[in-house]
């Protein structure tokens, strides 16, 4: 299996490490699913990985080269972003954000070649919604926005996608059809996806393999079954919902 | 954009066609009624008559003093709401327009006092003091926002660094102006309501090829703008390097307020209202088209308030502060009741 991405010794945070050093990899086609309470510091993880922000120490290597060591330039063709901030012009057209996930491949005036609309055509057919590309992106459903975000991914053509919180405000039809999304995407693409959620309950059902972050714990990776056999499900989701979620039932 | 359905290029030519026809009326009517005959007659060229004087000497270089500043006001506007993502951004945000006045005060208000020259509306020289006083002031805002841009980390620090400047400036015009002789403080008034009739036919090439420079500049920023619609993370991710992208998009925009308030006064509300109606008419954010439709619309809008200002019944013009915004408000409420519905019914 070929290594996407490689972290060594990884400390991250702001001035302070939020957690022990990480030491983890992602292969080709792997879907892995970065688990956590609120606050466990997995949007600052999401962050370092995609060179938002600078790690504290250690080292983070993609396809064997140091993330230092690419220009900011090179990120665009090497990883593409979900996120969970969402464009909020009134006029721009879902057909407008998806092609800008070219634009890194095209020219001065951004003028779209053939192979370009095909393949932005494509994308949107894979995500489903090639019917919505001439709406305007603020009047779509939470679900159907999420779906434009990661038809940009795809067109900007990149091997490793990160995905922060895809399915925070989606019901749970969209959820699924998130999953499935992810699922096609890493068998008839072989992209590599690592994405961040709070929400238990999908992870453990449809994760193949799990991170799992709590604060100042270690970074534990495993698939749902082994985490949830060793004790580190319980071990680092409890002490939450002990203490706040299921306060009212003492 | 591939995928649109509106005829595009029908709407831009006739955005231009009305262009042309409003620049000829700006030619032919004004506080001076001129006959049909006349006004070929001069047109065609014959020397030494009044009206060829009224009209080559002053209509001409004042429908080209509109039409630029048109142009440049309102494309430097859409840069400013673009970068900062607000719908309320104009040229004068980072605090440019208020530091040229502080320039022109300080020649009109200061000088005037100390020096016992009093800077009249009609002398030659006065105008050139006075731009190149409001040239000296747009600048040194400018030069200073860029400075501290690249020590800023958040478009919204540097708004508010924008808007401290703009108060600094302004309370220290005011305190000029309390100080100041009857005289000057009239002139500084008058210098403030704005005006396309200050640039004579010698500045005409400096000034039209430091707005032509600017809105081309601006055009081939559209990839970066189209890639911040997106949010920065996106944009950053796409390949835009944030910081350097902000400091050059300040640049050309504050560039074309500093050039077009040196020249006109500070000209409010076209650089603010245009943008809302190039975007509410091609229904798109895409800067590819939107530069270009700005500027076009810039150019009409600019020419018609010029017109408004000096319709045959007033003697001599209004201001054209008072225009711009008289005929820019109407406008862009209409299109946002219209945007609301838009936005609802989609």
């Amino acid at each position: 299996m070929k290594e996407v991405l490689k972290t060594s010794k990884l400390l991250i945070g702001y001035k302070k490490a939020l957690l022990p050093e990480i030491s983890v990899s992602l292969n080709e086609g792997d879907i892995v699913a970065l688990a956590g309470p609120n606050g466990s510091g997995k949007t600052t993880l999401f962050k370092t990985l995609s060179a938002n922000i600078k790690p504290i120490g250690g080292e983070i290597s993609l396809f064997g080269k140091s993330l230092r060591d690419y220009s900011p330039s090179e990120h665009s063709s090497l990883f593409s972003l979900v996120l969970t901030e969402k464009p909020d012009d009134l006029f721009l057209k879902v057909f407008d954000i998806v092609s800008a996930g070219r634009y890194p491949h095209l020219g001065l005036l951004a003028k779209l070649k053939p192979e370009d609309e095909s393949l932005i055509a494509e994308s949107l057919e894979t995500v489903g919604i090639s019917h919505l590309a001439d709406r305007n992106f603020v009047s779509l459903s939470d679900g159907e926005q999420q779906k434009v975000m990661i038809a940009k991914a795809l067109v900007q053509d990149t091997p490793l996608i990160f995905m922060d919180e895809p399915a925070a405000f989606l019901d749970y039809p969209s959820k699924i059809e998130l999953v499935n999304i992810m699922h096609k995407l890493s068998r008839e693409k072989r992209k590599t996806i690592l994405f961040s959620s709070h929400d238990l309950d999908l992870l453990l059902r449809h994760a193949d393999k799990m991170w799992v972050m709590a604060p100042q714990q270690p970074l534990r990776q495993g698939t749902p079954k082994e985490l949830v056999e060793q004790g580190i499900i319980d071990a680092y989701f409890k002490p939450i919902v002990a203490k706040e979620e299921f306060y009212w039932m003492k | 954009m591939a995928s649109c359905k509106r005829p595009i290029y029908l709407i831009l030519l006739g955005i231009v066609i009305l262009g042309v026809i409003l620049f000829a009326m700006n030619l032919r009517y004004g506080s001076v009624a001129i006959p049909w005959t006349e006004f070929w007659a001069a047109l065609s060229g014959s020397q030494g008559s009044t009206y060829r004087a009224i009209i080559i000497e002053y209509r001409l270089p004042q429908a080209i003093t509109a039409l630029l500043a048109g142009i440049g006001l309102s494309v430097s506007g859409l840069l400013m709401q673009t970068l900062f993502r607000n719908p309320l951004a104009d040229p004068s945000l980072l605090g440019i327009s208020s530091g040229s006045s502080l320039g022109v005060a300080f020649v009109v208000l200061v000088a005037g006092g100390i020096g016992g020259v009093t800077f009249n509306t009609i002398s030659l020289w006065s105008t050139f003091g006075i731009t190149l006083a409001a040239f000296v002031g747009a600048f040194a805002v400018l030069l200073l926002i860029l400075a501290l841009s690249s020590r800023l980390k958040s478009m919204v620090s540097l708004v508010l660094v924008g808007i401290m400047i703009a108060y600094i400036a302004g309370s220290v015009t005011d305190i000029l102006k309390f100080f100041s002789q009857k005289e000057g403080l009239h002139s500084f008034v008058i210098w403030g309501m704005g005006s396309f009739s200050n640039v004579g036919m010698t500045q005409m090439p400096f000034f039209a090829l430091a707005v032509m420079v600017g809105a081309f500049a601006s055009f081939l920023l559209f990839k970066t703008l189209n890639l911040l619609l997106l949010g920065e993370r996106y944009a950053e991710n796409l390949g835009v390097n944030i910081k350097r992208s902000s400091m050059l998009i300040i640049l050309v925009s504050g560039f074309l307020t500093a050039i077009i308030t040196a020249f006109c006064g500070p000209i409010a509300f076209l650089g603010l209202a245009v943008p809302h109606i190039a975007r509410f008419l091609f229904q798109t954010s895409d800067h590819k088209l939107l530069i270009p439709a700005t500027a076009f619309l810039g150019m009409d809008l600019a020419l018609f308030c010029n017109l408004i200002s000096r319709l045959p019944s007033f003697d001599g013009n209004l201001p054209i502060n008072s225009v711009t915004a008289l005929i820019g408000a109407p406008i862009v409420l209409w299109v946002i009741f219209h945007r609301q519905h838009y936005s609802q019914t989609q």
